[in-house]
């Protein structure tokens, strides 16, 4: 009983538990909810001028700008919160009875970050209905959409998976700091309020080179309907997926062998 | 080719002691395995080194036929292990772990639901188990624990220190259904207990682990055998005869520490000694009170071996040694 069906079997039972810990446990969904909707408010609301900047050129406006950088904002946390829940089973004990129970343990990992997952999709439909009613402007196409939706989910992916490295190597919750502060810095050095080209001095040089810029642009490219960089996103995705796949493998291993 | 083979099997701990310095143990299939140690001992080391949870530091072993470094799947799918520490979540009921756990292991269903809730009765938490587990005592996380190890039938069992904080009742439960698990189900048991009478009562062997070492091993008849004697000790009628008592017994074997009114001795012969004694007492007039014969215990192999007492010893009086 250690083949193929054992191991899928593991991985929805953990990603199960999760969820379920998650909704039913108020003090895990508000916060998650509510963290996008205030920089949502904040953003679209207070700055929506600075589409007057001369050179803001984009076509859906001000809230459809800003709703790109809340979906992978809170789709990245989404996966660095999996990372403070793996941390707290490791900190109680409970990690053991997953690794103890699990013939092969990459259904752990998998099974937390497909939990992240779902939980990600939820925020997403979640952040997608405030901003519709905030007069979110959709131009891309259906299937430019569709890509949009899975390009957020594949940046929740790597959020999950640079949070469990972490996790499985530190195994306490005293490091999620950790976890959160490069995400922080990432995005903080991303083109958030404005395009990449309104952005001047260091900070372009740093956005010029910042996945997270990739990411944000290649999104609002596809919500645009614009041809913008999204093969670039593509390729942060392609590589950051990989890294950061080996990160949280070896993080396993690191867990397995203390 | 026994269900646990270790040889030579070392832990040595970073900023730590080797808390497992080169043991060897074979425990056949079906067998009770007793591993008896006081505290620090390296029994939970061993345990977790078995179960795959911590890599051994130098020599080997196999669980059920499985390499534990190797094959560390295969060991995990062929074992079921209640540690030390219960490793539960406080969030999830008792039966929401049977899912859980049942899932890890790849089962579900009908199959699943069946199996659980017939655990969960004969642990005696049906009524407990969907109540969130941080409502439960030391003794129910314990229960739904054991529970939890046996879900998907495994061929050995480790349990690690599985009475510890149970009362009596529930205690002399585990007992028996540890014992009908290796005689009807012939589940090999590897059990760790700082109990004496525990292992006394259910292991078909025993080893005594101290300071990482194995110090002795054997039945408990064995090992009780090789401290040797019997010894007997009596309480006269007339408190002040103790010491005609105590003179007369000194001529069938070693006088013995005795308690306030009694006088014990251990027997040169064994219990064939004690007719010998009762017609000795009678010829001087020395009425019986009362007369009681004890075996030796394995604290009597124990104390042999290390030169320590079991009960009580442990990392405690190592730091003041
Ligand atoms: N993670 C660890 N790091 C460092 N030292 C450890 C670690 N785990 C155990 N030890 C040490 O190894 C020795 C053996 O510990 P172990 O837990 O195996 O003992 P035990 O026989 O199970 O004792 P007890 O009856 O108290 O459970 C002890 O000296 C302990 O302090
Ligand atoms: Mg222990």
């Amino acid at each position: 009983m250690t083949g193929f069906p054992t191991w899928w079997s593991g991985v929805s039972g953990i990603a199960a538990r999760q969820t379920r810990a998650f909704f039913t446990n108020p003090a895990l969904i508000i916060p998650g909810l509510l963290f996008p909707m205030l920089f949502f408010a904040a953003f679209a609301g207070g700055l929506s001028d600075l589409t007057r900047v001369p050179g803001f050129d984009y076509a859906p406006g001000y809230t459809s700008f800003q709703y790109v950088f809340v979906l992978f904002q809170s789709s990245m946390f989404g996966g660095i919160f999996i990372g403070f829940a793996v941390a707290r089973d490791f900190e109680n004990g409970f990690a053991r009875r997953l690794m103890l129970a699990t013939p092969h343990r990459s259904a752990i990992l998998f099974g937390y970050a497909a939990a992240a997952m779902i939980r990600a999709a939820f925020t997403i439909v979640f952040v997608t209905v405030i901003a519709l009613i905030a007069g979110l402007d959709i131009l891309g196409s259906p299937g430019q959409i569709a890509l949009l939706y899975v390009l957020a989910l594949a940046s929740n992916i790597l959020g999950s998976l640079w949070a469990l490295g972490i996790a499985f190597r530190f195994q306490s919750l005293s490091v999620t700091p950790f976890m959160q502060i490069p995400l922080f810095i990432l995005l903080f050095l991303a083109p958030v309020y404005v395009p990449l080209q309104l952005l001047s001095g260091w900070i372009r040089h740093v956005a010029d080179v910042n996945p997270a810029t990739f990411l944000l642009e290649g999104g609002r490219a596809l919500l645009a309907g614009s041809a913008g960089p999204v093969l670039a996103a593509w390729l942060v995705v392609i590589i950051g997926g990989i890294v950061l796949g080996i990160w949280s493998l070896t993080g396993l291993r690191a867990a397995e062998t203390r | 080719m026994g269900a646990i083979e270790v040889r030579g099997l070392v832990r040595e701990f970073k900023k730590g002691p080797r808390a497992v310095d080169g043991i060897d143990i074979t425990v056949a299939e079906g067998e009770i395995y007793g591993f008896l140690g006081p505290n620090g001992a390296g029994k939970s080391t061993t345990v977790l080194m078995l179960t795959t949870l911590l890599p051994p530091t130098a020599g080997t072993a196999t669980v059920a036929g499985f390499d534990i470094v190797k094959q560390g799947a295969e060991v995990r799918g062929a074992i079921g292990a209640a540690l030390q520490e219960a490793a539960l979540d406080k969030f999830l009921t008792g039966r929401e772990h049977i899912k859980l756990q049942g899932s890890l292991h790849g089962m579900k269903g009908a199959e699943l639901k069946r199996r659980g809730d017939d655990l969960l009765e004969r642990v005696g938490l049906t009524d407990a188990a969907d109540r969130k587990v941080g409502g439960y005592s030391g003794g129910m996380k314990r229960r739904l624990d054991l529970a939890l190890a046996l879900l998907h039938n495994p061929r050995v069992l480790f349990l690690d220190e599985p009475t510890t904080g149970l009362d009596p009742q529930s205690r002399t439960a585990l007992w028996d259904e540890v014992a009908r698990l290796a005689r009807e189900d012939g589940v090999t048991v590897f059990l760790t207990t700082q109990y004496l009478e525990e292992a006394d009562a259910l292991a078909n062997r025993v080893g005594i682990i101290d300071h990482g070492h194995i110090v002795i091993e054997g039945t408990p008849a064995e090992l009780k055998a090789s401290v040797g004697r019997s010894s007997v000790e009596i309480e006269p009628h007339d408190a002040a005869r103790l010491g005609d008592l105590e003179r007369t017994l000194a001529a069938f074997g070693t006088p013995l520490t005795m308690r306030g009114t009694s006088a014990s001795i251990r027997l040169n012969e064994g219990v064939s000694d004690v007719a010998a004694i009762v017609r000795a007492l009678d010829a001087e007039g020395i009425g019986i009170h009362q007369l009681r014969l004890r075996e030796p215990t394995l604290d009597d192999v124990f104390l042999e071996q290390t030169g320590r007492s079991l009960e009580g010893s442990g990392d405690d009086e190592d730091a003041a040694e």
